[in-house]
């Protein structure tokens, strides 16, 4: 697999590419600032009151807290662009570019996606780390232990969030407008994954049904395991289940790919 | 055996038709009105090595269709396709590392970094190793002088460089065919013919078998040794350009310009087409007649004070041909 240097190429790539766009990554880090702020008091606000029924004794105030600024964090850092690149690529018909490289068209896209991470974490998640421990304090994860079981959970729950990406993505070879359809998906990841408000706010039948969803073990798992609400043993059950859901994703995407290889259309030319 | 083969090939592309005023447009979403395009139709020619070949036809006749195949692109419909001796649809990796392809209209450059980086990015998918990465960026540095804007970020180039660039990114890996799909399409005569000298160097010292598609005649007179000619996704002509337009448009023109206002006499073997004041056209087959044998012929009769021989027109003889199977 010496194919690997070719696609630690493009990582390094994408990381170039994102040097160039400076400008862009300072105002993006401003919206990020407001929302966590905006995020932090209005939970600050909720606890004051009595809004929100048996959820809050779950977990405190600081608990909260920690846990809106790492979510906020894993969001800026996460990046699964492959949805919007394959929509592009498909509409503008420079798919056909990609294809004259030897080499596989997804992996193509998941290193520019792990390209935009490297630079997500250096140029992004360093200062907003800082901006918000100045804020609110430093978001201190429960233990060691819960912060290594942490990033490890948060390697799986990238991985589906990119696989659920991926195939949105491919829905393109068959439907030029995709526009939507990635938004309807980026709606129940944010509400059904936890990454605003965790599940446990949520009633008993909803909480149900998203144990059989991927959704909530992309933010909510990671998240509850670092602020210590999730035991060691339930985080590696839980690692368990994104195991089984990367697998689960990884096989659909595979069938989705070669099915819609043969669909190819290029626009243009 | 031949670089490419190709055989019986077809593709078809399914068009929903869309239909105005609302009433039609939901309708449309439930059972949509599908038609079925053949973007080419039946196709069958093979390619030698070292070969370069004109791919040309009005537009919409599927020559970039036919190149989306041979490249991998896309399924073929119907038909078969062998792209040195791989099908490229089911060995796309394997067949693709021996092709260079350049579309015209479109950049495998990355925009926003400097034009070296894309250059070190294929060395590193093609495997290639230093030393000789060094000499192939010498070479086309020779023929393409792209080491002026080597470290200028691609969206900065003007089109003409950045198709240098193009080019010399399709050859980095030393293929051994080369597809380029309108690569002169917008350029100046200067870039023009810097294009066509690259092509035909790289023709010449590496035997690269080419495949051109254009619109522009000049490209294909200076450089194809055949030209494939389609129409609706099916060959309608195949062969050396001088015997496409020979065939097309046998005849030549003699125009004599007399010295006195006499009458021109008429010849068995030409005929005249045209009479204006002083001037004479004779038209006449260079099959049945040399230029020199009519010259010598009618410089007896006729007082000659200035004369020249026309070629027949090569964007004639295509429009004629396009016409003729449109
Ligand atoms: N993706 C597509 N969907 C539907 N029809 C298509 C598609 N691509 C091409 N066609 C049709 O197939 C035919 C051949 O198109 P193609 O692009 O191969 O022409 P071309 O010879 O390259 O023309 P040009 O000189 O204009 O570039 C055209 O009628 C075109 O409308
Ligand atoms: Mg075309």
């Amino acid at each position: 697999m010496s194919d690997m240097r070719a696609y630690g190429y493009l990582i390094k790539m994408r990381v170039l590419t994102a040097l160039a766009y400076r400008f862009d990554v300072w105002i993006g880090m401003i919206g990020d600032i407001i929302l966590l702020a905006a995020s932090v008091f209005i939970w600050k606000a909720a606890y004051g009151g009595d809004a929100l029924g048996s959820g809050a004794s779950i977990v405190g105030l600081d608990g909260m807290i920690t846990y809106t600024v790492v979510s906020v964090l894993m969001t800026t850092v996460f990046s699964t662009g492959v949805q919007n690149t394959i929509y592009n690529q498909v509409r503008e018909g420079n798919i056909a570019l990609d294809f004259m490289r030897p080499l596989n068209l997804l992996g193509i896209y998941f290193s520019e996606d792990l390209g935009s991470m490297v630079s997500a974490l250096v140029n992004k998640a360093i200062p907003l780390v800082i901006m918000a421990s100045l804020l609110f304090g430093f978001p201190m994860p429960d233990s060691p232990t819960a912060a290594a079981l942490f990033v490890a959970s948060c390697v799986l729950s990238f991985m589906i969030l990119w696989l659920m990406s991926a195939m949105v993505g491919l829905v393109a070879f068959w439907v030029a407008e995709l526009g939507n359809l990635g938004m309807v998906k980026d709606a129940f990841i944010r509400v059904l994954s936890g990454s605003m408000v965790p599940l446990w706010f949520f009633p008993e039948g909803l909480q149900r049904i998203s144990e059989w969803l991927p959704f909530q073990y992309t933010y909510q798992l990671p998240l509850s395991v670092y602020i210590g609400m999730t035991t060691p043993l339930d985080a590696l059950r839980g690692m368990g289940i994104q195991l089984i859901w990367v697998a689960l994703l990884g096989v659909l995407l595979a069938w989705i790919w070669t099915r819609a290889r043969g669909k190819v259309m290029v626009q243009g030319g | 055996m031949a670089i490419i083969e190709v055989k019986d090939l077809v593709k078809e592309f399914v068009v929903v038709r869309k239909k105005t005023g609302l009433g039609n447009a939901i309708r449309s979403l439930v059972l949509p009105d599908k038609k079925i395009v053949r973007g080419v139709d039946g196709l069958s020619f093979n390619i030698e090595q070292g070969d370069i070949v004109g791919y040309i036809g009005p537009n919409g006749a599927g020559k970039s269709t036919t190149i989306k195949m041979l490249t991998g692109i896309l399924y073929p419909t119907a038909g078969s396709i062998r792209v040195c001796g791989l099908s490229p649809h089911k060995e796309r990796k394997a067949v693709v590392r021996q092709l260079g392809v350049v579309f015209g209209q479109r950049t495998q450059l990355y925009w926003d970094l400097r034009l070296g980086e894309t250059f070190e990015l294929l060395k590193r998918i093609y495997k290639i190793e230093d030393k000789r990465f060094k000499a192939t960026l010498d070479m086309l540095n020779d023929v393409l002088r792209i080491q002026d804007f080597i470290d200028t970020p691609v969206r900065q180039l003007s089109l003409g460089q950045r198709m240098r660039g193009d080019l010399a990114a399709s050859m980095i890996h030393d293929p051994t065919v080369l597809f380029l799909d309108e690569p002169t399409i917008g350029l100046d005569a200067d870039a023009k013919h810097a294009i066509r000298g690259f092509i035909q160097t790289m023709n010449r010292e590496r035997r690269m078998t080419v495949v051109l598609t254009t619109h522009d005649l000049d490209d294909v007179e200076q450089l194809c040794s055949r030209l494939l000619v389609v129409n609706h996704g099916r060959i309608v002509e195949d062969g050396p350009l001088d015997s496409i337009v020979g065939k097309l448009a046998p005849h030549r023109l003699l125009v004599i310009e007399l010295s006195e206002d006499v009458q021109a006499p008429e010849h068995a073997r030409a005929k005249i087409v045209r009479q204006d004041g002083l001037k004479v056209w004779y038209q006449f087959d260079k099959a049945a007649i040399s230029a020199s044998e009519l010259i010598a012929d009618l410089s007896g009769m006729l007082p000659i004070r200035d004369l020249s021989v026309q070629e027949p027109d090569i964007e004639d003889a295509i429009r004629e041909v396009y016409r003729t199977t449109g």
